[in-house]
């Protein structure tokens, strides 16, 4: 993950997706959110999405730290752990049990919010626990809005994890990037359709002044 | 029925308990292992029941003898489906296995729909002008592969709020779900085996053991290769599976993964041997990862034997413990003609009938053994098991 910048001159990472221009007004994001101290025996990613809706469409969405499984694959269900003194309240150190569906090389994951900043929209967490093999997974997702060449919304999401012995790096970020990016995907399809019904909506309450 | 399937559970317990200090988690996992059994097996007896009644009287020839399980073993929930369809189409049988993975769904439809898409497919093809009857089976279960499996994309919306099924997705599409099949379909003259995925069909011919298929690994030499050309990744992550994901190559459904995961079977068309030709097993993995074909087969065999006509007596039975009320559950779960609508019979107006009553026996304790050696071998999956009697039944 270690990117060399030079001055205004900075590399888009490869397979990013993001134009040269795109990825400038990311980089105090990246910077501030998505680097890693990556010890031996670690790998770290980087994954980019763009999505046509508001990024308060897409935040919406993605802080919602009680229910991955609206846009997240492979659920088979989530439940918040009880917290008296929290109650309802999404905070940090707040944690949930995900069931995984059957076939994937998974089955529960234990998992701690680590940062839900609103204001910088920024969210965060780590998997603490569970039958699986990604061990001191941490990842960070923020999203971002773009003006140049057009308005769209970009997700960026990282992590960072420890490498299982008998897998190489290489099989470690195939397997975690597959997952983001069929999450991301999804994500994509659930705000743009979130976006698109909203707009309906807002057009149906317009209609009736016309005929006043 | 339920009762031969807590017996299995119990007997695993029991071996269990000889080995070690049963604690009250092993106890309470073992109770809640024998409570989804009995919901399981009741699940299946109401699903046997209305296939028998979907019975008709052969034309040609008789219905072949087969046996059928089907529970959900160490797995948190069902998702392995049957279907055995006796004269489906005229003179032909058909028998499937699917096991679902991600949700139920997938499994399901193939259960309610492959066999009626498999028909029509044969229907259709019987009209044209291909005479190679290998060809044209080939072309039959291809095709309906491919409708099952585009069927697959909205069979939850076709299944609406089914209650087997627990996806909590909120869109229709339900790409990350998926199943084997396996399929049989016993003709006049031939055997027809397609499959797709890692359930298995094995026959036994001549006292020797025949696979009719070969499990649809990620690793499996020519699958690797078809994989890497397509440009997909198969990486060693609990085993080999196509990006670290699902541990088979072929599947229906699994959207997300085509198309590296794709749902073109492999199908082998085979001359049935009169006087060879002894037993055919379909079987989802949670037998085959613990079970050999061989060893299947040995037990398969051992049970027929027992029940043949003037063959070995009550005693040597694999199965002579099961009580006469169970006898009478595993009666009802094998195919059985018109005239034996009243049960097994309990004194035998005449000697042949009697032996064929307890040859209709024979296959669905085979099946029930060979599921209950799968528990007892600790199985992790839902254990799925059908056993067909290949051996010709006179006419009517």
């Amino acid at each position: 993950m270690d990117q060399q910048g030079a001055g205004g001159d900075a590399e888009v990472p490869a397979g990013l997706g993001l134009t040269a221009a795109e990825y400038e007004q990311l980089r105090s994001t990246v910077d501030a959110h998505h680097r890693y101290a990556v010890g031996e025996g670690q790998c770290s990613s980087l994954l980019a999405q763009r999505i046509h809706a508001p990024p308060e469409a897409v935040w919406a969405v993605v802080r919602r730290f009680d229910c991955p499984q609206v846009y997240k694959h492979f659920i088979r269900s989530c439940a918040l752990r009880p917290d008296p003194e929290a109650g309802d309240a999404l905070c940090p150190g707040r944690l949930r049990e995900v069931s995984v569906i059957s076939g994937l090389p998974a089955s529960t994951s234990t998992e701690r919010l680590d940062l839900l900043d609103d204001a910088a929209r920024v969210f965060g967490f780590s998997i603490t626990g569970g039958e699986h093999r990604l061990r001191n997974y941490r990842s960070v997702t923020t999203v971002s809005e773009l003006a140049d060449p057009a308005i769209c919304t970009v997700v960026l999401e990282s992590y960072v994890v420890d490498v299982p012995d008998g897998n190489t790096e290489d099989d470690t970020r195939l397997f975690a990037d597959t997952v983001i990016r069929l999450n991301l995907q999804k994500l994509k399809s659930v705000a743009e359709a979130n976006a698109a019904e909203a707009a309906a909506t807002t057009n149906s309450v317009l209609l009736p002044r016309p005929a006043e | 029925m339920a009762e031969i399937c807590c017996e299995a559970a119990a007997a695993a317990a029991g071996s269990d308990q000889k080995g070690e200090c049963a604690g009250s988690r092993a106890a309470r996992r073992r109770r809640m292992e024998i409570r989804r059994l009995r919901v399981v097996a009741e699940e299946a007896s109401a699903k046997r029941r209305r296939l028998e009644a979907d019975e008709e009287d052969a034309v040609g020839g008789r219905a072949p003898r087969y046996g059928v399980t089907s529970v959900c073993g160490r797995r948190r929930d069902m998702e392995d489906a049957v279907t055995a369809r006796p004269e489906f189409i005229n003179g032909h049988h058909f028998f499937g296995v699917f096991d679902g993975h991600g949700c139920s769904h997938v499994a399901t439809s193939c259960g309610e729909r492959m066999h009626q898409i498999v028909a029509e497919e044969a229907t259709a093809a019987a009209g044209s002008s291909v005479s190679d009857e290998t060809a044209r089976w080939r072309g039959v279960m291809e095709k309906s592969y491919a409708r099952m499996d585009a069927e697959a994309v909205v069979s939850r919306e076709t299944a609406g709020p089914a209650p087997t099924c627990r996806c909590e997705m909120q869109l229709p599409k339900c790409d990350h779900v998926g199943s084997t099949a396996v399929v049989a379909v016993v003709g006049p003259r031939h055997l027809v085996v397609a499959n797709c995925g890692d359930s298995r069909a094995v026959l036994s011919s001549g006292g020797a053991t025949i696979p009719l298929s070969a499990d649809h690994k990620p690793d499996r030499p020519d699958e690797l290769e078809r994989i890497h050309a397509a440009g997909g990744r198969v990486i060693f992550w609990d085993g080999a599976r196509v990006f670290g994901m699902l541990a088979m190559s072929r599947a229906i459904g699994d959207s997300y993964l085509k198309p590296f995961v794709i749902s073109d079977p492999e199908v082998l068309v085979v001359e049935r041997k009169d006087g060879e030709d002894e037993f055919l097993i379909l079987a989802s993995d949670g037998l085959w990862d613990v079970v050999s074909n061989e060893v299947a087969c040995k037990v398969v065999r051992t049970c027929l034997r027992n029940r043949a006509p003037r063959g070995g007596r009550e005693r040597s039975s694999p199965t002579s413990n099961l009580s006469p009320r169970q006898s009478s559950a595993s009666g009802g779960s094998s195919s059985s003609g018109d005239e034996e609508a009243g049960g097994p019979s309990g004194d035998g107006a005449g000697s042949e009938s009697d032996g064929e009553s307890a040859e209709d026996r024979a296959c669905a304790e085979a099946a029930i053994l060979l599921t209950k050696l799968a528990l007892a071998r600790q199985s992790a999956d839902n254990v799925s098991v059908v056993v067909i009697n290949l051996r010709r039944r006179p006419r009517s």
